[in-house]
């Protein structure tokens, strides 16, 4: 292909001055989004190995040549979902010549029209066939359609649809995928605050007052707070008793054992992380004292006030830990 | 983190509705850079979190290959070494950021023997913190009969 | 105290969804149209008493009315159980001499700016005793005013034998008295118990119509000696007797760890104060405003201020007793799931327009009026009376 053809226009039908983006972009529809490209290394057992690693994929088939040769592949395969790796450019690419990233100009010019953005929102691959070490693969990509201009909760813009097809050494075509990508205007608010970070858990509120709960909790004890002048026992925890006045206390340990005196589901408002419905437990331990909590391992609608429940103890993140509590098992002997 | 093989199903054992088990991932870093480099994805996006915040993200995050992978992954743990995967579909959201936890969950939608195949079409739905990070839907086959 | 000082001025804006101004605005709006109502200068004012969560200052508002030299300001805590606090403490600070003429105001864009139901997950987490209360619960995901309450009413509902339709017949007799209040955000919109029941779930056992409106809007009330009010514009509401209550292990919204949490512990402190100082008891009112944030803590009020015996306020809601022509026809403006959510200051307002024989729904031979405040906190109420 030439540069000249590349450009679109026909000597026969000059351009309009002002042509319409919408124009523009669809010119593109039907033109390959890059030359072809042919992989530098055959289908291989080291790169399988390093994909399979990090996928956590424990099939035989991709990494045994027993297990691999006793099952219906009859021999070592490559995981399918590779298809696209063989194939990509790698850390160095070579710049494509003038012209021929057809897709690159697409960008271009949707960049310049204030599409900035772009994320990528479907991708659906087809396997004619499972790759074997020692199969070279080819690619050629298409750009198959650009949609009309789409409103998004992203923003407005475009939807490009890319089409590759994959070919073995023989010329055979052994699978295809397709990948949508949304070139898009970011909504003037998402432009000006990125992405918060996943939201987490509200923390708990510790000081000196209530520190050795939270530090039991971390070590996967729950602690109550008693009273060194009388021994009783207090929740939430405070600096005095309000029986005797003294500020002296220890903490005595519970067994974790108590009942549902009250409970809520939420549902509304939904506030990150937390899946709805949940259930919000006030528990009346057997030491006498409640706390909130929550109450899991059970649907929602069979809590009922008196159940027994039992403490357990969950990691919500690198700083947290929550007690949580989960019906207590009847019979604990199996 | 990776599973141990089991054998696979037989296709007559499979039924509508059936679910698939369920897999908590944790997104670490690690994760996401080892399956980008494995995908031969150098995006930076997926390896260094400082340009990924100057890209206006709050961390790196999982690549598309990889997603491919996990949900690969997430069909042969259960179907095992004798399935065949025809086809894949997903769709993407909410993007894998470290110290989020996937959660893929797949439920059997249909059934059918084409020869002496049967091919299993399987949703598949990977969710964390912020939502649906993948929903996907995809078709697998597995000797049928025998 | 008793009948020593007066309510001579009510103001308010309209109540809406998007004010469309600052709660500044709002609230200058409101002080100046009480003080119209009233027929006082601006320069007469030198006492002001708002809520400690209000984000208006008093000096804010002098300085934009006119409001000369204040020699008395006071705020009270605990959301909207501040509402009849405001107006005790100006009635004791006229009787102490502290001040002449008070004005109790509150103005929020309750919906518009912050909405007031969203919950404290944002909070910063300095670790004041305050903040420490929030973080026993919010790490479970107990967050908003109707996840707390909801605590409470399930256990109200295990201990009573109470229902869901029985929290709903509250908002269907609020509703009911809305629909005729043009003022109300929900006029000319009435409900029945099965718009009730099929509102979603908000908080379980909480349906959305068991929890009240977040609204944009002010209140302003002006208080005075009796004496002066009578010389005033309007028929003087009398302050037959003030209260506030707390109750042992009180918390703010959270006072799960009583032995009981059936009840309203806070409104059984106030009942015990406000009966003797207004030498009344339930029999002799013939119309209250019970703050109604979310309906179950009504059905508890009855009970607490002896309407009603424990437990038996269900069946009072159920024979009728809220509505025009009940034994206690209640929240005649519409309350707050019907009129609007002003942290329980335009309930006040329409106590006094209920003495003054000028309510939308007049209720027949009014002496008395009872008013309560804001309900699960620390709270308040008033007797106010006929001149």
């Amino acid at each position: 292909m030439t540069a000249q053809v590349e450009t679109g226009s026909s000597p026969q039908a000059p351009e309009p001055e002002e042509e319409s983006l919408a124009a523009r972009l669809q010119r593109f529809v039907g033109r390959p989004s890059r030359p072809p490209v042919s992989a530098a290394d055959p289908v291989n057992q080291p790169m399988v190995r390093h994909w399979c690693e990090a996928i956590g994929d424990g099939n035989p088939v991709y990494t045994d040549p027993q297990a691999a040769g006793a099952s219906r592949h009859r021999g070592l395969v490559a995981p399918p979902t590779m298809l696209q790796v063989w194939n990509m450019p790698g850390l160095r690419p070579v710049p494509p010549l003038p012209g021929e990233d057809q897709l690159g100009e697409l960008i271009g010019i949707l960049d310049q029209a204030g599409y900035t953005a772009i994320v990528a929102t479907n991708c659906e691959q087809e396997y004619a066939r499972y790759l074997r070490p020692g199969d070279l693969l080819s690619a050629t990509s298409m750009i198959e359609a650009i949609s009309e201009e789409k409103r998004t909760a992203l923003g407005s813009g475009y939807f490009i649809n890319l089409h590759e097809t994959y070919t073995d050494q023989r010329g055979e075509v052994v699978g295809t995928m397709m990948l949508r990508v949304l070139k898009f205007r970011p909504n003037e608010r998402a432009e000006s605050s990125p992405p918060a970070a996943p939201p987490r858990r509200p923390r708990p509120v510790v000081n000196d007052d209530n520190r050795f709960f939270w530090e039991g909790v971390g070590r996967g004890e729950l602690l109550i707070q008693r009273c060194t002048g009388c021994a009783r026992l207090r929740h939430p925890p405070r600096p005095m008793c309000p029986h005797c006045r003294s500020l002296e206390w220890d903490t005595r340990r519970s067994g974790g054992r108590g009942t549902v005196y009250s409970y809520v589901i939420p549902h509304h408002p939904p506030v990150p992380p937390f899946t709805y419905p949940h259930v919000v437990g006030l528990i009346e331990l057997v030491e006498g004292t409640r706390l909130v909590s929550n109450v899991i391992d059970i649907d929602p609608a069979e809590v009922r006030i008196g159940m027994p429940v039992e403490v357990c103890f969950i990691t919500v993140d690198d700083e947290l830990v929550l007690p949580q509590f989960r019906p207590t098992v009847g019979n604990r002997e199996r | 983190m990776s599973t141990a093989a089991r054998p696979s199903p037989r296709f007559e054992e499979v039924h509508l509705g059936d679910t698939l088990p369920e897999l908590a991932m944790e997104i670490t870093p690690t994760l996401i850079v080892s399956a980008a480099l494995a995908s031969r994805d150098f995006q930076d996006v997926h390896h260094d979190a400082t340009l990924a915040r100057q890209h206006g993200m709050p961390d790196i995050f999982m690549n598309i290959l990889a997603t491919n992978g996990f949900v690969g992954r997430f069909i042969t743990d259960w179907a095992g070494p004798e399935a065949q995967i025809r086809k894949i579909s997903v769709r993407l959201g909410a993007p894998n950021f470290p110290g989020d936890t996937m959660r893929m969950t797949g439920t059997v939608t249909a059934t059918e023997l084409q020869g002496g195949e049967g091919v299993i079409d399987v949703d598949v739905r990977g969710r964390n913190r912020l939502g649906d990070h993948v929903v996907a839907s995809v078709s697998v086959s597995l000797p049928a009969g025998g | 105290m008793r009948d020593r000082t007066a309510i001579a001025g009510i103001g308010a804006t309209e109540f809406s969804k998007d004010s469309r101004r600052t709660e500044l605005r709002l609230a200058i709006e409101a002080v100046s149209a009480a003080l119209d109502d009233a027929g006082l200068d601006p320069a007469e004012v030198d006492g002001m008493v708002t809520y400690t969560m209000d984000g208006n200052d008093e000096i804010e508002i002098a300085g934009s009315i006119g409001i000369g030299d204040l020699t008395f300001f006071s705020r009270v805590h605990h959301g909207g159980g501040a509402a009849c606090a405001t107006v005790g403490q100006a009635a004791m600070a006229v009787v102490t001499g502290a001040a002449q003429v008070v004005v109790c105001y509150r103005a929020l864009n309750g919906r518009s700016w912050s909405r007031f139901g969203s919950g404290v997950q944002q909070r910063a987490t300095a670790p004041t005793a305050e903040m420490v209360h929030f973080g026993w619960y919010a790490p479970f995901g107990l967050l908003t005013p109707a996840q707390w309450v909801a605590m409470f009413a399930r256990r109200y509902m295990h201990e009573y034998g109470a229902s869901s339709e029985d929290f709903g017949r509250v908002t269907v007799a609020d509703r009911r008295h809305a629909a005729t209040n043009p003022a109300a955000w929900f006029y000319q919109r009435p409900i029945t118990l099965e718009d009730h029941q099929s509102s979603r779930m908000i908080a379980d056992p909480l349906r959305l119509l068991d929890c009240c409106q977040e609204s944009d809007g002010a209140v302003a009330l002006v208080v005075t000696s009796a004496e002066r009010a009578r010389d005033l514009r309007q028929r003087p509401a009398l302050i037959r007797a003030a209260a506030q209550g707390a109750g042992g292990d009180q918390e703010v919204m959270t006072s799960y760890y009583r032995n009981d949490i059936g009840g309203l512990e806070e409104m059984g402190v106030i009942a015990r104060a406000l009966w003797p100082a207004a030498g009344l008891g339930p029999a002799d009112i013939q119309t209250a405003v019970l703050y109604d944030h979310f309906t179950p803590f009504v059905l508890s009020q009855l009970e607490e201020l002896g309407f009603c015996g424990r437990g038996e306020a269900s069946g009072f809601v159920r024979d009728g007793n809220l509505e025009m022509g009940g034994r206690l026809p209640s929240n005649t403006h519409g309350g707050q799931l019907g009129e609007a959510y002003i942290h329980g200051m335009n309930g006040i307002s329409e106590a006094v327009r209920q003495v003054r024989g000028t309510a939308i729904n007049q209720v027949d031979g009014v002496e008395n009026v009872l008013v309560t405040a804001g309900t699960g906190v620390p709270t308040s109420a008033l007797v106010l009376s006929r001149a």
